[in-house]
């Protein structure tokens, strides 16, 4: 065909394309899916009407698209409405067991996770999480942490240091600064937390830290988290009442923690705190000593990390601790996580599981 | 640092019916702690951590001191029981070596002459003590002086009389280069400034508090020894000590200060020990030349002090009961005088109050939560925001990877990456983990090399903190986002990225500028968001270098920019009150067209427009879905025919596309 065709006489023909196409679908004898392919496929009815709308005057071609597109619509909803009501007589049989369509599925690192949930349980009693630097200045890992140069204390954590005989890095500045250090704890985030010199202090520090360490329970990178408190009159007490809070929050309601005597330079006294074991229910097994797991150090900030920090010893005290990420999730009740390294391993197989 | 207790041995000190459970359990919790038991014959032995500040409680005698302290709190009956040490006999001549200190580094030397030893194994119940501690025993000289180190935490040297030819001993700090064989028969050069022993002819004798020297030890011919302690100041010790690599017990208990009041006891000892092993007989008077005694602070502690830290008030005669226990002295409430081996560790309030509580015991002490005002703090957006980017790639389908920060020289050399702009680890554990990396993508890609061994498709992403080089100056610490996928998948990488700007509120940053990296890490598939990153399919060179042999996409944005333009308002528009009419165009597009400019042309073109979105493309054909509205009517098609027409005209005139058909 390559005659014009009259408008109304084309809009007729579409009406008319419309109303056969709706007897179709309402007959029931053929599928939706055959429908669909027989009532709009590019061999339709339609599709061979739409192909002429070209021969319709040009003033009116606009018109005509706009009913081609109802008539469409039309048809499509008639289709939407059968396939929703009933069933095609030719199509498969409902299968129940047949797999769901699942939606994509990702997966969090654990260390992401627990560190949400750790800043989540803090949050709660107005600890708030801050960032403090991973690579930092020895004085902040260090010295104003009680531990001066050459001290035996020191030794303990095993500290990558960095190269600063890099030309980059001028001699005036390493003797103004001292050496940059990777940070083999979170406690300088206690330094730079009590410079802000914003009283009193509820903070959480969650950073990656650094030694010189591999084995089946550490990896030379690892995260720790740090809580500090500092305030007028903060006890013992309260340091007791936040490691109780956060084990129970953390681990199960059922767990309970202890603090031993212990020592860091950092802190006076010094504690090593422990929590009740979740295989044995704190009654002694193999995984742990007497039904107690070894959580991680805290103590009372020491004086002279307080006045190193400008905060005044005879005004405040307060309370720290630092615990390892990785370490407090392996601990959780049920993980049988035996060997830190997987964690770091990038093995899809293993992050999947999570 | 531990150390191991026979409790056989223990109880030559500690008389207590506590079985080793209840010394365990309860010492563990106020004093050092008692790691486990180890049944051994028929015998236990503790294994006991002793902190680094406790170096008094590091002996048999030392443990069994805070035993006596401890017990009692818990009901159990307990004393200490001292040396059993006998008279010095005093009719013997002075000592004939003559001991010049020249090195200001000595707090006290004791020296004594004992004449006629027989050098042979040490009876049983000697040797097997020791090999409980850990011991390894050798004859009966050398198994006294570490027998009187592990019994009283004070080490102890044993020179061959006979070999002092010079009858001299000059302790001097050493000069750089000078030379020394150690007992063991190892050969040392000096630092300079180790603290050592000269016997006047410029010949090392001794490497004090360390180890003894091949020169002057015990051999199976010694007839006479000199049983030698000094105390020298500690760091002098760990210097010598650290410098030359030489970790003996005697060095770890030496540099962290032993009581030089205790050396008395532990020649005593020696010199009893002795006698009655060796058949050996006294042969001088104890030379004792006590040069520094040990400073001991008194401490003032209030009440309110203790009250403060504990939380609770404790009974004034409960607190002095504890202290006198511990071998302090108190006077007044509380003016507080510790025992010479707690000198150094006792200094200020807080040492103190940590001994009354931990006595009392942290378990009485009640537990409370903060009870002073929450501080008002405004949180870290940067946090918050990097959690909702992962939660929002794990739903998206990715898996997150947690790489090491440390990257290899060999990464740093395949990313064109300048190690002068890197931070280097000065002592590395390995060579995978050299550099702090300036870049996560290098970790991301060697993951993506590792996990394709044992999957064909990934969907991987990293976000974490990388370092970027500030010369003079610590790092800047900058959390990125690598997102990768194995593939060719620009336009989902492009989706990704727009997505996360649409979250964050930031306009999608048009820059024409290419990858400013020196490498090339694109192919011509790619596209720059400027400093805030880039999209594209990865260059297949640089993955062969990666020894990746399938396309990988990546996305790279730096968070801490995005943050940093975070506008996350969003700006409420009143839903429509008239339905739209939306309709799909086709168009055939001559070589060479993109979508991008259509749309924002075609967009612009009438207020009726709503918007214009890609649908689909088809070879040359590539459909749009067109939306009109009006805020005032509902159209009809007579409303939108005309800016149809306009539309179809545009395209053709401007971008060569010709319309096919309203689909």
């Amino acid at each position: 065909m390559s005659e014009p065709i009259a408008t109304p006489n084309f809009i007729g023909m579409l009406l008319e394309c419309q109303q056969d196409a709706l007897d179709a679908v309402a007959s029931g004898e053929k599928s939706v899916e055959q429908l669909r392919l027989e009532l709009l496929g590019s061999k339709s009815e339609l599709s061979k009407l739409t192909k002429q709308i070209r021969f319709v005057p040009a003033v009116d071609r606009a018109q005509a698209g706009t009913v081609v597109n109802q008539v469409k619509q039309t048809i499509l909803q008639a289709l939407a409405a059968r396939g929703s009501t009933q069933s095609p007589k030719t199509a498969l049989s409902f299968d129940p067991t047949m797999p769901g369509i699942t939606p994509p599925e990702g997966h969090l690192h654990i260390v992401t996770q627990a560190i949400e949930e750790i800043t989540r349980i803090f949050e709660r009693i107005s600890f708030t999480r801050s960032r403090h630097p991973e690579v930092d200045w020895d004085w902040y890992a260090f010295g104003a942490l009680n531990m001066p140069e050459n001290h035996p204390a020191r030794d303990e954590w095993e500290t990558f240091f960095i190269n600063t005989t890099n030309s980059q890095i001028t001699n005036k500045q390493i003797s103004n600064k001292k050496r940059i250090v990777l940070t083999p704890h979170t406690s300088n985030g206690q330094v730079r937390e009590m410079e802000k010199g914003r009283l009193p202090i509820r903070m959480i520090n969650i950073a990656k830290c650094y030694r010189r360490q591999i084995d089946v329970s550490h990896t030379p990178m690892f995260h720790q988290f740090e809580g500090l408190y500092i305030d007028h009159n903060v006890s013992i007490s309260h340091l007791k009442g936040v490691l109780d809070y956060f084990a129970m929050q953390f681990f199960g309601a059922s767990r309970k923690t202890r603090i031993r005597p212990f020592h860091f330079q950092f802190t006076e006294p010094s504690f090593e705190v422990d929590v009740t074991c979740g295989v044995c229910n704190g009654r002694g097994c193999k995984l742990c000593k007497e039904g107690w797991l070894e959580l991680g150090g805290s103590g009372m900030v020491h004086p002279v990390v307080l006045k190193n920090c400008g905060v005044d010893p005879a005004k405040y005290t307060g309370f720290a601790f630092g615990w390892g990420v990785e370490r407090c999730y392996m601990m959780k009740a049920g993980t049988q996580l035996d060997d830190i390294r997987l964690l770091y391993s990038n093995d899809v197989r293993f992050l999947e599981q999570f | 640092m531990n150390i191991l207790i026979p409790d056989s041995w223990l109880r030559d000190f500690l008389k207590t019916k506590a079985t080793p459970k209840d010394i365990q359990r309860c010492v563990s919790l106020c004093g050092p702690s008692v790691e486990r038991i180890n049944k051994v014959e028929n015998d236990f032995v503790y294994d006991v951590e002793i902190t680094t500040n406790r170096v008094d409680a590091y002996s048999v005698y030392g443990f069994a001191r805070e035993a006596a302290a401890i017990l009692p709190e818990f009901g159990y009956a307990a004393r200490l029981l001292p040396f059993p040490l006998k008279e010095l006999h005093p009719k013997v001549p002075a000592l004939d070596i003559k001991i010049t200190d020249h090195s200001s580094s000595t707090n006290r030397v004791l020296a004594i002459k004992l004449e006629n030893v027989t050098l042979a194994p040490s009876p049983k119940w000697l040797t097997e003590r020791l090999e409980k501690v850990g011991q390894r025993p050798l004859n009966n000289i050398i198994d006294i002086t570490n027998y009187v180190m592990w019994e009283t935490g004070h080490p102890a040297h044993a020179f061959d009389y006979d070999r002092l030819r010079e009858k001299h001993i000059i302790i001097r700090e050493a000069k750089q280069g000078e030379k020394l064989v150690t007992l063991d028969g190892k050969k040392y050069t000096l630092r300079g400034g180790e603290v050592l022993f000269d016997d006047g002819t410029g010949t090392i004798i001794d490497l004090p508090g360390v180890m003894g020297t091949l020169n002057t030890i015990v051999t199976n011919e010694t007839k006479n020894v000199l049983l030698f302690i000094e105390n020298t100041n500690p760091a002098k010790i760990r210097y010598a000590s650290m410098g030359l690599s030489i970790r003996t017990q005697a060095a770890t208990i030496n540099e962290k200060g032993p009581d030089p009041t205790l050396a008395y006891t532990t020649i005593r000892r020696a010199i009893d020990l002795t006698c009655e092993l060796t058949h050996g007989r006294i042969g001088s008077k104890l030379y004792d030349h006590y040069i520094h005694k040990p400073t001991i602070h008194t401490v003032s502690v209030s009440g309110d002090q203790l009250s403060l830290y504990l939380g609770t008030e404790i009974k004034p005669h409960r607190v002095i009961t504890i202290l006198k226990r511990l071998g302090f002295s108190v006077t007044s409430r509380y003016s507080v005088r510790p025992p010479t081996w707690r000198a150094q560790d006792i200094k200020i309030p807080e040492d103190v109050i940590e001994e009354v509580a931990r006595i009392y015991g942290y378990h009485n002490i009640q537990t409370k939560l903060p009870q002073g005002e929450p501080p008002v703090v405004l949180p870290d957006p940067q946090l918050a925001w990097e959690q909702e980017i992962k939660v929002r790639l794990r739903d998206w389908g990715f898996t997150e990877l947690y790489t090491y920060s440390m990257i290899s020289q060999k990464l740093m050399d395949i990313f064109g990456l300048d190690p002068k702009k890197a931070y280097k680890i000065s002592n590395p554990l390995s060579e995978e983990w050299v550099y702090m990396r300036p870049h996560l993508f290098p970790s991301v890609l060697a993951a993506v090399e590792q996990n394709l061994h044992v999957r064909d498709s990934l969907k991987l992403f990293e976000l974490s903190i990388v370092y970027r080089f500030r010369p003079n100056d610590l790092p800047q610490e900058t959390p990125s986002l690598i997102v990768v996928w194995t593939g060719e998948k620009f336009r989902e990488a492009k989706g990704i990225a727009e997505a996360l700007f649409q979250l964050f509120g930031v306009p999608v940053p048009l820059s024409t500028e290419s990858d400013k990296q020196g490498l090339k890490v694109y192919t011509d598939q790619h596209l720059s968001y400027g400093s805030f990153g880039s999209v594209g399919v990865v260059h297949p060179e640089l993955l062969a270098k990666m020894n990746i042999h399938t396309p990988v996409t990546r996305v790279y944005l730096d968070i801490f920019e995005l943050v940093k333009h975070a506008n996350p308002i969003r700006k409420y528009v009143p839903i429509a009150k008239y339905p739209p009419i939306i309709e799909d165009l086709s168009f055939i597009v001559p070589e060479g067209f993109q979508v991008g400019p259509l749309i924002e042309v075609l967009s612009r073109v009438h207020k009726l427009i709503e918007s214009i979105t890609f649908l689909d493309a088809y070879e040359n054909k590539r459909t749009f879905r067109v939306t009109y509205s009006d805020p005032t009517k509902t159209l009809t098609g007579m409303d939108i025919a005309p800016i149809r027409q306009k539309l179809i005209e545009y395209a053709g005139e401007k971008f060569g596309a010709m319309v096919v058909t309203a689909k």
